[in-house]
């Protein structure tokens, strides 16, 4: 090994301790569920081996290796992790909304590991999430994409480490009232929006040329010159037209979602997702042409004027015509059910059970850049899974064990009263009792609160 | 030279003699000293944490230790001071505050700006280059407080929030900002905290904008190297006084002082330094226990703050007490309580508790569990209440921090930390003469502070007439006799600045009726329950605030025509005040 390679490696040894926060990896066997792999069909009775975080082995009679933790999922559904396209949790900050360009503005320096709203994701069988930027700006800031291992005390460890970059855009009428209502600028309106997007790419690219230019010249000997000033927004602007970064595109409106499938097209944009999407129903077909992406709600519109014109059908219409498309929450609330919004398209639309679960898992995988680590059960990928007692689709599913990297993060039987990680010692302390049988107040069970006691009502409940 | 010295010196001394020997014993601190030489005679002497020399004597001249052990010849012109059996310190250094320092004006930050997204960088906080010296002010009273406790250094930093400028370690005495000032331009100082209304407003944004100014600064330094190797043909470089301050620490000549309460602030702030290489300092430190390896690691050098969350109060014990007075059957109450099975509610409540307690007990031990894990650091009091500094160092060493380790982050560690060590941290012969003397050991929970040097100059406290910190009561004594009858101006202390207000007390045969006024009342509402018991003087009253009634309890101590104490509005918080009764017309 020459002085310069172990220079290298040694250099490098170091990158590696600033660069990798210690991610907790784990060993268990999942025996004898049905497995819905979504990517290779359903497997009754299968077991599924994990070995340092990763699924290495799916199959019958598994036998499990010593000392390796055995989970017992027989008569349970064993599925991917869930993945939630459009997310703001675990995040301390999500709207730089003092300019419509802000993409050098990164949601991975404000990663709030100890929100126990990652906890209640786990609960709903959530393994990863999209952590984004808001919608206040045109060009908002860059998003992470999260795994939800709930426990650590290092916002690092909740990062999916070589996940692509995402970023955020905004059309419409958050960006034209954050700004030009709000401020007085660009943008007032809807051609606004997209003239500063327009602009924002065409000075990335006057800018990315200019260090082109400038570092050809370095190269000629007896060169002088002043570089152009160095802009981290540009930086990242020309991140975006060299396709390092997905664009996901807050966007309700048909008109303004084609406008921003031109605008890609213009300038090169390949990698692009729709979040919302109210109306993508309307121009499905130039959505798949162009490979653009949807993630929408189920059934949530008329919150604001430009979401009146909507419908439920929209994630089947999506899906029918070959757009990938995922169903998200953008909601703390919400994405603790996914798996009751992603049914829903069964009654409005008939999907099957097959396409409606594509919608939470290996769908948003796709759109999030990383669909060949998660998204499906299948051997090599990561162990991030979710144990359902009964189908996930059924009004009766409920999430038991939720898996990220083969360590259990959620246990729905060891579900303690309080899993927060930080307690505020400056905080008074409430109390929240529901049922409080010494001091009976009147309640809606007064008086039947032997039914809440039956041993029926508990076995039901259990 | 040295007969106009003689002469002076002659002058001076028939001074002294004539105002009597008393000078110790007065607030003497605005006159120069008669001599520069001291003698501080049959004390402790605790050298550095763990190595103490009994009945010592030590002598001081020009500012400096001349002398420290046990029987020296005392110099002819000193002033000998008997600190018999007390202990005497190396005078206390506090890594990060803003003792002396004042606040900008703050109306330059309320403007509008047309433009949120590129304000000027004076509006987004954005000044790298000012110089904590040009906010100093000697006669600042929080530089008392401090040296009142035994600190006599301080690095001292402005006021504002993304980069407001470069501190300055200062001494806790002096008659102006040049004199006061050891060290200019120790650092720069830096808070993740964004501006208001504009770019950069949220944390990412003022992550971000940090990357960039630092990168800029780098390029921007490059490029005037090579311009002023040879200018000919060269684009000239531009001034800008916000990338040159950048230079020195590109250079590693200067560190970046960051205030970092949070934990999360510290793994932000940690990203930083990663990504750009500067070196660094933390300062105010809340929460760094659970990360305590990475900032062991990350060699950055650490103040942890001297502030800590209070106790938690025994919520159950005072309702008792109250049921107890209610009622005359003690012993009944007691039985049924005991017998009374705990409620769903009880036992929640009893959970979330533990959690709090423990939550505090965390934060109580961190300063130990940086000792143990052999990271050494020093302390912060910045936008710490100065009466609660040697309270929490005891909780700390309860908490398992041990004496000298407390004593070293107060001395030897800090003085490292900032590259003192050759000047200060331990009282040693050539170093500056910054010393403390309590009457009992420093820690002891009686230990009263009697004298402290600042570069030599002594400040003696005087117990007669407690030189209180703002806020804090003095003395009961159920014997004194007072008149609170009149009217007094009362001044009371909030983080929103002082209010200014009156109250009126009349006599009413045996107790007493007032009225308050001023403030931010809009008309005078009754006091009640005005309560004197010897000098100790408590009334309450009603304020309206958005709405809501707030109650107002103040509670203070009455000396003479004075009265100190604190008022406690509601859920707000406890804040000082004080009272002055008005010459009656």
């Amino acid at each position: 090994m020459d002085m310069k390679k172990l220079i290298l490696s040694i250099a490098s040894g170091f990158l590696f301790l600033f660069a990798q926060a210690q991610i907790e990896k784990g060993n268990l066997l999942i025996k004898n569920g049905t497995v819905l792999t979504i990517t290779k069909g359903n497997l009754d009775q299968t077991d599924v081996l994990v070995k340092d975080g990763k699924i290495i082995q799916i199959g019958k009679n598994i036998q499990a290796p010593v000392g390796s933790k055995v989970i017992d999922a027989t008569g349970q559904f064993v599925m991917p992790g869930i993945i939630d396209a459009h997310s703001h949790i675990a995040l301390d900050a999500i709207n730089e909304g003092t300019n419509p360009i802000t993409p050098e503005v990164n949601e991975a320096d404000v990663i709030n590991p100890l929100q126990i709203g990652i906890y209640r994701a786990l609960g709903g069988g959530i393994t990863t999430v999209h952590a984004m930027h808001g919608s206040a700006n045109a060009i908002g800031g860059q998003c992470e994409t999260l795994k939800l291992r709930y426990g650590t005390f290092d916002p690092d460890v909740l990062k999916m480490d070589g996940a692509p970059r995402t970023i955020k855009f905004a059309l419409g009428e958050n960006p034209t009232r954050s700004h030009g209502e709000g401020a007085g600028i660009v943008p007032r309106t809807r051609m606004g929006v997209e003239f500063v997007i327009r602009q924002a790419f065409t000075e990335a690219k006057e800018y990315s040329d200019a260090w082109a230019k400038y570092n050809k010249n370095k190269l000629v000997k007896g060169f002088r010159g002043a570089p152009p000033a160095y802009s981290y927004r540009h930086e990242v602007l020309s991140d975006i037209l060299n396709d390092k970064i997905i664009v996901h595109c807050h966007s309700y409106r048909a008109d303004e979602i084609y406008m921003m499938l031109k605008v890609a097209k213009d300038f090169g944009i390949k990698r692009l997702v729709f979040q919302h999407v109210n109306e993508g129903f309307k121009v499905a077909p130039e959505l798949a042409a162009q490979g653009a992406m949807a993630s929408v709600f189920s059934d949530w519109w008329a919150y604001k004027f430009e979401v009146y014109y909507s419908t439920a059908y929209n994630a089947a219409i999506l899906s029918k015509n070959g757009v990938v498309t995922s169903i998200n929450s953008d909601d703390a609330e919400m994405m603790r059910h996914l798996y009751h919004e992603a049914a829903k398209t069964q009654k409005y639309g008939g999907l099957s059970d097959q396409e409606a679960l594509e919608l939470i898992t290996i769908n948003p995988a796709k759109q999030l850049g990383i669909e060949t680590r998660v998204g499906s059960i299948e051997v090599g990928k990561e162990a991030d899974i979710t144990i359902f007692k009964n189908h996930p689709l059924s009004i009766y599913g409920v999430p038991m064990l939720t898996i990220v990297d083969g360590i259990v993060r959620f246990d729905r039987e060891k579900d303690a009263d309080d899993m927060r990680l930080w307690v505020d010692p400056k905080q008074a302390i409430e109390t929240s009792v529901f049922r409080d049988k010494l001091n009976d107040a009147d309640h809606c069970m007064e008086g039947a609160e032997f039914i809440l006691d039956s041993e029926i009502f508990k076995a039901n409940n259990k | 030279m040295k007969l106009k010295f003689n002469h002076r010196a002659l002058i001076v001394l028939v001074a002294v003699s004539l105002s009597c020997f008393n000078s110790f014993s007065q607030d003497d601190r605005e006159l120069r000293p008669v001599t520069s030489a001291y003698a501080i005679t049959n004390v402790n002497i605790i050298q550095a944490p763990g190595k103490k020399i009994e009945m010592g004597t030590i002598l001081i001249k020009n500012g400096l230790i001349s002398s420290v052990g046990k029987g020296l010849s005392i110099p002819a012109d000193a002033i000998v001071i008997k600190a018999d059996s007390m202990f005497l310190y190396a005078g206390f250094i506090d890594g990060l505050s803003r003792a002396g320092v004042s606040k900008p004006k703050e109306e330059a930050s309320r403007e509008k700006v047309k433009d949120p997204g590129n304000p000027a960088p004076e509006r987004a906080g954005i000044t790298p280059q000012n110089d904590v010296r040009n906010f100093l002010n000697a006669a600042d009273k929080s530089i008392e407080d401090l040296r009142n406790l035994g600190f006599t250094v301080s690095q001292v930093v402005p006021f504002g929030n993304l980069l407001p400028g470069q501190g300055s370690i200062i001494l806790l005495g002096g008659k102006s900002a040049d004199q006061m000032v050891l060290v200019n331009n120790s650092a720069i100082y830096s808070e993740l905290s964004g501006a208001s209304g504009v770019y950069p407003a949220t944390t990412m944004a003022v992550m971000a904008k940090w990357r960039e100014l630092y990168r800029q600064s780098s390029q921007a330094k490059a490029y005037q190297n090579s311009y002023s190797s040879n200018r000919t043909g060269l684009e000239r470089s531009a001034s800008d006084r916000v990338l040159e301050a950048f230079y020195p620490v590109i250079d590693q000549r200067m560190p970046v002082l960051f205030k970092s309460e949070k934990m999360l602030d510290t793994h932000r702030i940690f990203s930083l330094k990663n990504d750009l290489g500067f070196s660094l300092m933390i300062g105010g430190v809340k929460e760094g226990w659970p990360i305590v390896n990475k900032i062991k690691a990350s060699g950055a050098k650490v103040f942890l703050s001297l502030d800590l969350p209070e106790e938690l109060k025994k919520d159950d014990k005072k309702d008792e007490k109250k049921d107890e007075k209610k009622t005359d059957a003690k012993e009944e109450v007691k039985k049924t309580e005991a017998a009374k099975p705990k409620t769903i509610a009880d036992l929640e409540k009893e959970a979330l508790q533990k959690r709090k307690t423990e939550s505090i007990a965390s934060y109580t031990s961190q300063a130990s569990v940086f000792a143990k894990a052999g990271v050494p650091f020093g302390f912060s009091t910045l936008d710490v209440k100065a009466k609660d500094i040697v309270p929490n160092l005891r909780r700390m060493i309860a908490a398992g921090l041990s004496e000298d380790a407390a004593l070293a982050s107060l001395t030897t560690v800090p003085a490292q930390l900032l590259g003192l060590s050759d000047r200060m941290g331990t009282v040693e012969i050539g170093k500056m003469a910054n010393l403390v003397i309590s009457d009992k050991s420093y820690f002891n929970e009686k230990a009263k502070i009697r004298f402290v040097f600042v570069d030599g100059l002594l400040y003696k406290m005087d117990i007669k007439n407690e030189n209180l910190p703002a806020g804090q009561a003095g003395k009961f004594d159920s014997n004194a006799k007072v008149e609170i009858e009149g009217t007094w101006s009362t001044v009371t202390q909030s983080p929103q600045g002082n209010t200014e207000g009156k109250i009126t007390f009349k006599k009413d045969g045996s107790s007493y009726s007032g009225s308050v006024s001023g403030g931010r009342l809009p008309e005078p509402v009754n006091a009640n329950d005005v309560s004197l018991d010897g000098n100790k003087l408590t009334y309450n009253y009603t304020i309206n605030f958005g709405g809501n009634s707030i109650k107002v309890e103040v509670d203070v101590t009455v000396d003479g025509d004075s009265f100190k104490g604190n008022a406690s509005v509601g859920q707000f918080g406890s804040f000082p005040i004080e009272g002055t009764k008005n010459p009656k017309k």
